[in-house]
């Protein structure tokens, strides 16, 4: 695998659409690239922001955020 | 990438150290200013309001928990989060019965009318120049079957033998459309910040 073909699968890799045999070659690749790799897959990830920030917020319940910050209370006090 | 901050109001990298340092009102900050979004996310997933709400508690509460976890080195905290929600979600989902209940409702809005990814910004978002209607553009831009193929793999989690097997195409022109697509939207969004 040239580094060009895994920066493809990298992309791949992020969003979980690796097969299981692709991801045995990618690990491969990965460990042969070595930092060179890792700074390219953490770059990647910014699809995982991306896509999030692609959808309409939602609007939730104010009922959520009083028990959330109820339940951190009683974390924090035990 | 992530939306503009009112001025004076803590970087999102602020409100993470305070999470560390234990300070709640970090936490009701960051809710605050996320929770549209993740729930927004959590919903793609799901297909379910009251589920998804359960699961937003549940994944700021990992936030706190985790937040021992993060380092600044790894990413923004955004895509921190957007990572742990989505887990989060697509666990729920496969782990639920309502899994069933929810691939039944996809496939009937399939059917009946494609739940389009993005929409259309509003008169508001345009005049704000929020930075979500430029990555809207960008992913709007790719063919439909390049979005749809993205779409089910990211929020539902499905690898690209079973989005071959759901949608009735080839695996090779599966892998085509996925690869073709992402790094449209990377170099996309390269440019985006070349401009922001």
């Amino acid at each position: 695998m040239n580094f060009e073909q895994f920066q493809n699968q990298s992309r791949l890799y992020v969003i979980g659409a690796l097969d299981p045999e692709e991801l045995e070659q990618f690990e491969q690749a990965r460990e042969k690239f070595g930092k060179k790799a890792e700074d390219f897959i953490s770059k990647c990830y910014a699809l995982h922001e991306a896509f999030a920030l692609s959808l309409r917020p939602a609007k939730s319940s104010d009922a959520i955020k009083e028990r959330l910050m109820a339940m951190v209370k009683a974390k924090k006090q035990s | 990438m992530a939306p503009a901050l009112e001025p004076g109001a803590p970087s999102d990298f602020e409100l993470m150290k305070g999470i560390q340092a234990g300070d709640a009102d970090a936490l009701s900050q960051l809710y605050d200013r996320y929770n549209g979004i993740l729930k927004a996310l959590i919903l793609r997933v799901i297909h379910n309001e009251a589920e998804a709400d359960d699961l937003l508690q549940e994944i700021f509460m990992e936030i706190w928990n985790q937040a021992k976890n993060f380092s600044e080195q790894k990413g923004k905290p955004l895509g921190w989060m957007v990572t742990l929600a989505r887990r989060r979600a697509i666990d729920g989902l496969r782990k639920k019965q309502a899994y069933a209940r929810a691939e039944e409702r996809l496939q009937n809005e399939t059917e009946q009318q494609p739940e389009a990814w993005v929409h259309n910004a509003t008169e508001e978002e345009i005049v704000l120049g929020d930075t979500r209607v430029l990555i809207r553009k960008v992913i709007s831009s790719l063919p439909p079957a390049q979005q749809q193929a993205i779409d089910l793999a990211f929020f539902r989690g499905m690898s690209q033998r079973e989005i071959a097997a759901k949608t009735n195409t080839p695996l090779g022109t599966v892998k085509t459309r996925l690869e073709l697509g992402l790094k449209k939207i990377y170099d996309g969004l390269k440019d985006l910040k070349d401009e922001l």
